[in-house]
Formats: C-alpha cells, sequence, structure tokens
C-alpha cells in the first residue's frame, strides 16, 4: 500500500534530520585527522585545505600508539578465547543438563549481566593490588570476564536453547557421547551464535574504560582508551593526533562489525531484549 | 555413556539397564556441574566476593597500601555530610532522567521512520547504529572536540550562522556544561532504544493496522493504540536497563568534563573514582556506592526479572 504525500514527506524529512545528526560528528573526526594543524586551529576550513597523514604518522612515532592498540588486541583477544570455552561450556550445562540449582545459577549470570562494572570497580582494584597485579595487562584481561562471561553465556543459552535437543539425543541413540553431540551437533549449528558472542566479547574488552583506567597506570601497559584519554590533557595543540588515534582504534571495531552485522543486530535485539 | 533416561526408554529394553540408570543420572550431574566450574568460580570470585567485599570496605578506613580498620558508620556519616555527595546525587538523577527522555524520543521517531517503507531501510539502519558501535571513549572524544571553545566545530558553525555573538564555554560553563554531557550521551545511546523498538515493531501484525485502517482509524490512533501497547514489554526492558546504566555512567563525565565545573556535572560514579583513585580514600568510596547499592539493586532485579519472564515465555 502506498503511504500518502504528507507521510512520505514526513518520514524522509526526518530521515534526513536523523542522517545528518550521526554523520556530523563522524564528519568532524575524519575531517580533523586529515586537515594540517594551520586548518585547524588559524584559518579554519570545515574541509581539510590540504589532505594530510601527519597526523596519523605522529600518533604513531610520538606517542608510540601501536604499542597501546597491541595492548588492547592483547587484552581483548586473550578475554574472547577464554569466554568463548567458558561461555559454551557453561550455556551447554544449564541449558541441556539437569540439576538442581541450574536456574539459579542462570539467574544470576543474567543479574551479572546487568549489574554495571561501576559497582565494583573499587573492591576489585583492592583485590586487584593485593594479587599484585597491579598496572598489569594481566590483571585486565582476568577481570574482564566478570562481564564478557555472564553476556555471552546469557546470549549462547538463547542460542542453544532454539536447536532442538532431539538432533543431539538421535545422535546419542547412534552411540555419540553427551560431549561428542555437543562437539559434533550443537557446536556446528550455533557457529553464528559462537561467532556473535565472539564479537561482543572482543568489542565490550576492547571498548571498556573504567577498569583499564584505575588498574593501568603508565604508558607501557595503557590499552588505546586510556592512553588516548591521557593525550587530552598533555598537549592543546592534539586533536588532530588524538582523531587519528580515535580513528585507528575504532577500525578494528568497524571491521568485526562490518564482518558481523547481521549477527550483532540479530544478537542486540536476542541478547538484550528479547532474550 | 551419559544418557538421558528418555533415550534408553526408546532405544533399549529397559529391565537390563535400571540397575545402572541411578549412576548414570549421578555421573550426567556431575558432567552438568563441572562444564559449569570455571563460571561459577569466576562469579564467585570476580562477581560475589568484590560485592560484599565493596560493602565491607565501607565500613573501614582502608587507604590504598594500608589494611583498613573496621570504623563503623563513620564512612557513611562523613560522605553524606558532604556538599560534593548531594550534588553528585542531584545530578545523577538530573542526567538520568534527561538522558532518558531524549533517547526515548529520539529511539521512537528513529524506530517509527525506519519502519515505514523506505528505500536503502538496511543501509539507513547499519548507519543510524553506528553511534552506538563505535567505542564509547571515541565517541567522547570527538564531542569534546566538537564542543572545545575555540576551534570547535560547533562554536564555529553558530557563529558563521550568527546564532551567537561569541564563542559560548560549552564543557567549562556552569550553565552549559550538563546540557552537553546529555546531549553527547544520547547521540550515543539513542540507537539502542531504536533497534529495540524497531525489532518489536516488526513482530507487530500487519493485519491489526490494516483492520484500522478500514475501521478509518488515524495515524496517531494507530500508534497510540496499536504500536504503542505492542511493545509495552520492549519499553520496559529498555527503559529499565537504560536506567541502570546511564545512572552508572562513567565515561561521557570523565571524558567531557571530570565532573566540573565547580561539581556541575559530578555523578555519583565520579566521586566514587575521585574519592577512591584520586584521593586514595577506598573506605569513603566504596561508602558512596554502597548507598546507591539498594535502589540499583531494586532496578537490577527488576529488569533481571521482565528478561527472565521474556526467556521463560
Amino acid at each position: 500500500m502506498r503511504e500518502p504525500l504528507s507521510i512520505r514527506v514526513l518520514t524522509y524529512g526526518l530521515l534526513a534530520c536523523f542522517v545528518l545528526m550521526v554523520a556530523v560528528p563522524l564528519f568532524w573526526m575524519v575531517t580533523t585527522a586529515l586537515k594540517t594543524n594551520k586548518d585547524l586551529y588559524e584559518d579554519f576550513s570545515y574541509l581539510p585545505s590540504r589532505p594530510t597523514l601527519q597526523h596519523f604518522v605522529r600518533v604513531i612515532q610520538r606517542e608510540d600508539l601501536l604499542r597501546n592498540i597491541w595492548n588492547s588486541f592483547a587484552v581483548a583477544s586473550t578475554t574472547t578465547a577464554v569466554t568463548v570455552v567458558v561461555s559454551a561450556m557453561a550455556a551447554f550445562s544449564i541449558v541441556r543438563y539437569r540439576y538442581r540449582g541450574r536456574e539459579w545459577i542462570g539467574r544470576f549470570i543474567l543479574f551479572k549481566y546487568v549489574l554495571p562494572t561501576a559497582m565494583l570497580f573499587v573492591s576489585l582494584y583492592a583485590i586487584v593490588v593485593a594479587l599484585g597485579l597491579g598496572n598489569t595487562l594481566k590483571s585486565l584481561m582476568l577481570t574482564y570476564l566478570s562481564f564478557t562471561v555472564p553476556f555471552c553465556t546469557w546470549m549462547l543459552m538463547g542460542y542453544f536453547r532454539s536447536i532442538p535437543a532431539e538432533l543431539e539425543e538421535h545422535a546419542m541413540v547412534d552411540g555419540c557421547t553427551k560431549i561428542g553431540a555437543l562437539f559434533r551437533i550443537l557446536l556446528p549449528l550455533s557457529a553464528p551464535g559462537l561467532v556473535a558472542s565472539a564479537i561482543f566479547s572482543f568489542t565490550l574488552a576492547w571498548n571498556e574504560f573504567l577498569l583499564a583506567l584505575v588498574f593501568t597506570s603508565d604508558h607501557t601497559t595503557m590499552t588505546v582508551p586510556i592512553k588516548l584519554s591521557m593525550m587530552v590533557v598533555g598537549d592543546q595543540y592534539i586533536w588532530g593526533q588524538l582523531m587519528a588515534g580515535a580513528i585507528l582504534a575504532s577500525i578494528p571495531i568497524a571491521v568485526l562489525y562490518f564482518i558481523g552485522q547481521r549477527f550483532v543486530v540479530k544478537g542486540l535485539a536476542a541478547g538484550a531484549v528479547k532474550g | 555413556m551419559a544418557i538421558r533416561p528418555r533415550s534408553i526408554d526408546v532405544a533399549i529394553p529397559s529391565q537390563g539397564w535400571t540397575v545402572r540408570r541411578p549412576s548414570s543420572r549421578a555421573r550426567e550431574e556431575l558432567w552438568g556441574k563441572a562444564l559449569l566450574l570455571p563460571t561459577v568460580l569466576m562469579l564467585v570470585g570476580l562477581v560475589l566476593y568484590p560485592f560484599f567485599y565493596a560493602i565491607w570496605l565501607s565500613f573501614t578506613d582502608k587507604t590504598v597500601g594500608s589494611v583498613g580498620q573496621f570504623v563503623g558508620l563513620k564512612n557513611f556519616r562523613y560522605v553524606i555530610a558532604w556538599p560534593q555527595f548531594s550534588a553528585a546525587l542531584v545530578n545523577t538523577f538530573v542526567f538520568t532522567v534527561s538522558a532518558l527522555a531524549i533517547k526515548f524520543v529520539v529511539g521512537m521517531a528513529v524506530a517509527l521512520v525506519l519502519n515505514q517503507q523506505i528505500r536503502g531501510r538496511n543501509f539507513f539502519r547499519a548507519f543510524l547504529l553506528l553511534p552506538w558501535v563505535m567505542p564509547a571513549f571515541v565517541v567522547y572524544l570527538v564531542w569534546r572536540w566538537l564542543y572545545d571553545p575555540l576551534s570547535g566545530l560547533l562554536n564555529h558553525a553558530l557563529l558563521d550562522l550568527g546564532l551567537v555573538a561569541g564563542p559560548i564555554a560549552f564543557l567549562s560553563d556552569r550553565s552549559t556544561a550538563m546540557v552537553s554531557v546529555i546531549i553527547a550521551h544520547s547521540w550515543r545511546a539513542f540507537p539502542f532504544f531504536a533497534i529495540s523498538f524497531l525489532a518489536g515493531m516488526q513482530t507487530i501484525a500487519q493485519e491489526l493496522y490494516d483492520a484500522a485502517q478500514v475501521d478509518g482509524a488515524s495515524r496517531w490512533q494507530q500508534f497510540r493504540h496499536i504500536t504503542l501497547p505492542g511493545l509495552y514489554h520492549i519499553i520496559g526492558v529498555v527503559l529499565l536497563l537504560s536506567t541502570i546504566w546511564t545512572a552508572n555512567a562513567f565515561e561521557p563525565v570523565y571524558l567531557l568534563t571530570g565532573g566540573g565545573p565547580s561539581d556541575a556535572t559530578m555523578v555519583y560514579t565520579m566521586l566514587v573514582y575521585v574519592m577512591g583513585m584520586v584521593n586514595l580514600r577506598l573506605g569513603e568510596a566504596a561508602a558512596v556506592s554502597t548507598l546507591f547499592l539498594p535502589l540499583l539493586v531494586a532496578l537490577v532485579l527488576a529488569v533481571t526479572i521482565l528478561l527472565q519472564k521474556k526467556a521463560d515465555a
């Protein structure tokens, strides 16, 4: 059915506003990174008059940002690897085994998924210091599990539930063990869910700010978000480099989003809202 | 050989197996628990223990590097009497409620637009989701630079359009700082509302709208009597989740204003950070978050129950 003209005008008008609203800050980020300092601070122009990559070169050479990117990558990939294995085990156990107390664990996992890190960071900091893990990447790899595992377990529980248990039961009738059925039937069938949970886990760890700010204190152990936020207070004419750094820090997430777009949208809806 | 009783009944004559059934069930139970063990250990070590340890800390005078002594309610009395605490209470409330209202309205409008038959819908949906997908710290750094009083885009644009006489110090003026933080945060978080509402709208049957149209219902009546009721559950979950996340947001304030100017944007997470990590007084910092705990736990329980209901249904 064709919409009346007034509705179509309103729809496209609003859409244009929303697109503009989202586009302007993105435009500002990208053009800033490509402008010369003269364009930024002296003769202002909306577009870069002589586009340059010097800010990217500087942020890598002077600020050694690649080191911080590597730190972020090490933390996020370690956390993700552990998270996917541990969450798949937990979700399989809760969904497919029968023993007392598993509903309560499931509820507690959901409770933690919703509970914000801000409630826990003071005591986590005291614990990390007491364990002698202060100012190490290990402290982040360990504590990030506290939010990635509940998130991914909850997501995978939903995924595993959507796959009929009869498939595994048939395999078991044919002589497969329950664990064998997990590896041969359930995991291959839930590959999209596993990919989505890995993407989410990596993204959560890559973007985490508060714990990284509290636990790490020098430039060699900082993850990207902390390093960039420290640069803000450092120098006044830093914005070209900062926006270049922000773009570099967004690239891994952009790539993951591009690869897994349909999983991400599905997962957002399934994990957060539909349950 | 962990086999469910049900499949045994189907597969094998049962007499020969009844003896072994208890042991296979026990073994099944053991496997199930073993698979859950790493998660349980993690939850105990990194969630339960810190959770109660934080409450304990709030009754001690612990600082970094010292063992805390029990001091009773001293921290609480100190914190409550502190002017920064009441500022944080009010600011957290203002920030949460205003940001929620903006995100709700914009999110609903975006969802309604994306739910229409528009060309390139998939592209626009992916594009409008970008602020939510970008790392939060990147978003707030960009906004800090947008707000820059001397070289920021907003001031250049406002001056060029002739809308203001002189540059505005968005983030360092008491009258504009909170509004600026709220806008930056709403920009980042509205797509969560939009995408959730859109997912909900797409589950509402088209027949309802067709029938309403036949009966001569206006657009507004259709929205009011079909779309909104169809979204009640999702609206509840999204508002609760977002209340929790917004009230506990740290990055927008830390990266944009640091709580200033003169506590105009001091929210409670920022106050906990300042007390614990800047002043190194962990006991008092823990007392602040403990004071917010009852409210937060109530919200978290409510959303947990709502989500659980949906998952069980």
